[in-house]
C-alpha cells in the first residue's frame, strides 16, 4: 500500500536519512525504531510529504507522492513528535478545527470530534483549555487532531514520550484498537522496545539514518536465538571485574546498566557459577540475578553496539 | 482558506489583550494629545513694534486672527516685556506698519511655526495690496472666495525651494498618524500567528492536510488585514462622532485608504517574518520598524514642517506617509479619490512586493 524507495535527506552534507526502503500492508501495524538522531522523524515527515527527500520516492498505490502530494494527505493522520496543538483553546475546539481542515462540516464534524473525544477518555475535559491539561492529556489530544478523518494510514511519531505509566498504556490500548477494530494501518516510531514489541507486527530498525535490520518480531529475535542474556545485580561497581569478565573467552559482550551488569552468553552456557566465583574475588555483593530471552532491545544492542535509549 | 480565518478569530476572542490594548493606546493618545483642543487656541502675544502705529498694528492683527489655529492678543509693550522676562512667555511678536519683527527671549519649539505663518500672512497681504494697486477692486474678495478657509496656513521650503501651503490641523495629524501607527503594531504582532504555528508545529500539521498552502497564507493575511482595518475604523468612527473630529464628507474615499494601507503592512509584516528567524526577533524588531516608520514617515509630527533632506528621503520608503498624505488630502483638503492615484497604487505596490519577497523568504528557509 505504502512503500519508500531508496529515500534519502541530506542535511548540509551528511544524510540523516540514507537509501530507506519501507513498505506497509494495509492493516499492518509497523514499528519503526531508532536511537535519538537515528532518522526516524525525517523519515515520516518526506512519508507525509512534509519535506521534499534529497533523493528516492515514496508510493502510495504505486502513485508518487512527490508528485502527487494530495493523494496521501487525503488518507493519512499523522501524529507528530511535539504537541502541536493550539494551547489557547479548548481541546473540543483543538479537534473541531483540525476536523474542518480536512472538509469535515456540521453535524458530521460534531459527532466525529466526540467519538474520537469518547475514543481518547477526554468527554470531560472537553471544553477546559488545552493549556491547562496534564502532558498526558495534552498527548491525547495531539493523537485525536490526527484522526478525526478517520486516516487509512496512522503515523505516529513518539507518541507517548514523558508521560505517564497509565496514559502510555491507555494509548496504545487505542492505537492497538484502531489497528485491529477499524483496520487502520499504522506506523508507529518509537525509542521504546516495550511498546513496539507490544503493538507491531513487524520492524524496521534504524540507525545513522539507515535501516539495519527488519522483519517480523520473531524473525529479529532469532538474530540472537542463539544467545541469552545475564543480568547482574550488584550493590555498587566494580571495574575489575568487569574487566575480568570481559575478557573471559565465553562471555560475548558485557555491558555495565544502572543495577548492575548484563551479559550476553551463548544459548546454555553453565556460566552462573564462574560469575558468582568471579563476584567474590572482587568483593561484589550480588543482590540478584536473571538470565533472559533476547528482547528487542537486546537485538538492537547486538547490532549497534549501542543501547537504544542512554 | 476560509476556516483558517475563521479559526484565527476564535484565537482571538480567547487571547484578546493584545489588539484591545493596542486599541486604547490609541484611543487614550489622541484622546489626550488633540481631544481637548478644539477650542483651546494657541495664544500669541504681539505689541505694537516701536514708532508704528497703533491701528496699522490692529489691523494686521485682525488679518493674523483669521486662522483658526493661533490667537494673537495685542498687548502693551510694557506687559509684555515683564511676562518674557518672569519667562512666562519665550517669545512674541512685535507689528510694524508694514512689516514685523520676532522678539525672542528663549528658544520655544513653537517659534518656526507663528514666524512661518505670520511670514506668509504678510506676503499674502502685500501681493493683494500690488494687485488691487494694479487693476481689479474686486480682487480681494476674488482671491478670499477662492481660497479654502484654511486654518493654518504655513509655507516650507522643499529640496526644490519651491513654495507649497499646507493646513495644519492638530486634532486630524494626531488622530490619523497616532491611529495609523498603533495599527502597525496590531497587525504585525496579529501576524506573528504564522511564526508561532511554525514553531509550534501545528503549520506542518495543516501542510500535511489537504489545505494548499496559498490558502494558509491568505488565510492569515486576510484576518490581520480585518484585524488592522477595523481598529482603524472604529477610532475614526469614534472620534468622528464622539467627539465631533471633521474628518470631511468622504468616509469611503478614507475607508479604501485604510484598506490599501492595511495591505502594506501586513505585507511590510510579512517581510520582516521572511527576513528574521524567530518570533523573538520578530518581537523586538516591531517596535523599531513602528517607531522608525512613523517618525521618518510623519505620523508624530507633520512631514511638511520636516526640512532634513535626509529625513525627506527616507519618509518616501515609508507606507505610513502615502496613508497619512491621502487621508489628510480627504480630511482637510476635501480632495476625492481621483486625486489619490498616486500614493494608493504606491501602497499596493509596496504592498505586492514585500509580500511576495516575504512569503518566498519564509518558503526558502522552510
Ligand atoms: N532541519 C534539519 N536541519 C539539519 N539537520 C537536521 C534537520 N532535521 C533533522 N536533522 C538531523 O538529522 C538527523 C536525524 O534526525 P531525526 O529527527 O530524523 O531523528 P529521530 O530518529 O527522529 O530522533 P529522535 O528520536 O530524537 O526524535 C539528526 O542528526 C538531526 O540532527
Ligand atoms: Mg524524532
Amino acid at each position: 500500500m505504502l512503500e519508500t524507495e531508496e529515500l534519502r535527506k541530506v542535511y548540509k552534507g551528511t544524510a540523516a536519512v540514507d537509501s530507506v526502503n519501507l513498505f506497509l500492508e494495509k492493516g499492518e501495524s509497523v514499528g519503526l525504531l531508532g536511537p535519538n538522531g537515528a532518522g526516524k522523524s525525517t523519515t515520516i515527515s518526506m512519508i507525509a510529504s512534509l519535506i521534499a527527500p534529497s533523493a528516492g520516492d515514496v508510493r502510495l498505490n504505486g502513485k508518487s507522492v512527490l508528485k502527487h502530494p494530495n493523494e496521501i494527505r487525503k488518507v493519512l493522520g499523522i501524529v507528530p513528535q511535539e504537541i502541536a496543538l493550539y494551547p489557547e483553546l479548548t481541546a473540543y475546539e483543538n479537534l473541531k478545527f483540525f476536523g474542518r481542515i480536512y472538509g469535515l462540516k456540521g453535524e458530521a464534524l460534531s459527532r466525529r470530534v466526540q467519538e474520537v473525544l469518547e475514543l481518547l477518555g477526554l468527554e470531560d475535559r472537553q471544553k477546559d483549555l488545552v493549556k491547562t491539561y496534564s502532558g498526558g492529556m495534552k498527548r491525547r489530544i495531539n493523537i485525536g487532531a490526527a484522526l478525526l478523518h478517520e486516516p487509512e494510514i496512522l503515523i505516529m511519531d513518539e507518541p507517548t514520550v514523558g508521560i505517564d505509566p497509565q496514559s502510555r498504556s491507555y494509548i496504545l490500548d487505542t492505537v492497538r484498537k484502531l489497528n485491529e477494530e477499524k483496520g487502520m494501518t499504522v506506523l508507529y516510531t518509537s525509542h521504546y522496545m516495550e511498546e513496539v514489541e507490544r503493538l507491531c507486527d513487524r520492524v524496521y530498525i534504524m540507525d545513522h539514518g539507515k535501516v539495519i535490520a527488519s522483519g517480523t518480531k520473531d524473525e529479529l529475535k532469532s538474530i540472537l536465538s542463539g544467545e541469552e542474556a545475564i543480568l547482574v545485580e550488584m550493590d555498587r561497581d566494580y571495574p575489575e571485574l568487569v574487566k575480568e569478565l570481559d575478557a573471559d573467552e565465553a562471555i560475548l559482550q558485557t555491558i555495565e546498566t544502572d543495577k548492575g551488569l548484563k551479559l550476553i552468553v551463548p544459548k546454555g552456557s553453565r556460566l552462573l557459577g564462574k560469575i558468582f566465583q568471579a563476584a567474590e574475588r572482587h568483593g561484589a555483593q550480588i543482590s540478584n540475578i536473571t538470565v533472559q530471552v533476547p528482547t528487542l532491545e537486546d537485538v538492537f544492542l547486538h547490532l549497534t553496539g549501542r543501547k537504544l535509549r542512554d | 482558506m476560509k476556516s483558517i480565518y475563521l479559526h484565527q478569530w476564535q484565537r482571538f476572542r480567547r487571547a484578546p489583550m493584545l489588539v484591545v490594548s493596542f486599541f486604547l493606546l490609541t484611543v487614550v493618545f489622541v484622546f489626550t494629545l488633540a481631544g481637548f483642543q478644539s477650542d483651546d487656541k494657541f495664544t500669541v502675544l504681539a505689541l505694537v513694534k516701536e514708532g508704528s502705529s497703533d491701528q496699522a498694528a490692529e489691523e494686521w492683527i485682525d488679518r493674523l486672527n483669521e486662522s483658526e489655529g493661533m490667537f494673537f492678543d495685542l498687548r502693551e509693550e510694557e506687559e509684555v516685556r515683564e511676562m518674557m522676562r518672569d519667562g512666562r512667555r519665550n517669545f512674541a511678536l512685535a507689528v510694524g506698519d508694514s512689516d514685523y519683527r520676532m522678539v525672542v527671549a528663549a528658544e520655544d519649539a513653537n517659534l518656526m511655526r507663528v514666524e512661518s505663518y505670520t511670514a506668509q500672512v504678510f506676503r499674502e497681504e502685500f501681493r493683494l495690496m500690488q494687485a488691487e494697486e494694479a487693476g481689479g477692486e474686486n480682487i480681494r474678495e476674488d482671491i478670499q472666495s477662492s481660497l479654502e478657509d484654511p486654518v493654518l496656513t504655513v509655507t516650507t521650503e522643499t529640496i526644490e525651494g519651491a513654495e507649497g501651503t499646507f493646513v495644519y490641523d492638530n486634532q486630524i495629524q494626531t488622530l490619523f498618524g497616532m491611529t495609523l501607527f498603533f495599527s502597525i503594531y496590531t497587525m504585525i504582532f496579529s501576524l506573528m500567528n504564522v511564526t508561532e504555528e511554525k514553531r509550534t508545529g501545528t503549520w506542518d500539521r495543516l501542510i500535511v492536510s489537504p489545505l494548499k498552502k496559498s490558502q494558509m497564507y491568505i488565510g492569515h493575511f486576510l484576518y490581520c488585514f480585518t484585524v488592522g482595518c477595523a481598529q482603524i475604523v472604529v477610532i475614526f468612527l469614534l472620534f468622528k462622532y464622539g467627539l465631533g473630529f471633521d474628518l470631511g464628507g468622504n468616509f469611503p474615499a478614507i475607508l479604501i485608504v485604510v484598506g490599501c494601507y492595511a495591505f502594506a503592512i501586513v505585507a511590510l509584516g510579512t517581510l520582516l517574518m521572511g527576513l528574521v528567524k524567530s518570533s523573538q526577533q520578530l518581537q523586538a524588531v516591531i517596535p523599531i520598524v513602528a517607531t522608525a516608520m512613523a517618525m521618518l514617515g510623519g505620523a508624530f509630527w507633520p512631514i511638511e514642517i520636516v526640512t532634513n533632506n535626509i529625513v525627506l528621503f527616507l519618509s518616501q520608503g515609508m507606507p505610513i506617509l502615502y496613508a497619512l498624505d491621502a487621508l489628510k488630502s480627504i480630511a482637510i483638503y476635501g480632495r476625492g479619490l481621483a486625486d489619490l492615484a498616486q500614493p494608493l497604487s504606491i501602497l499596493i505596490i509596496f504592498g505586492v512586493v514585500c509580500m511576495g519577497v516575504g512569503v518566498n523568504l519564509m518558503e526558502r528557509r522552510g
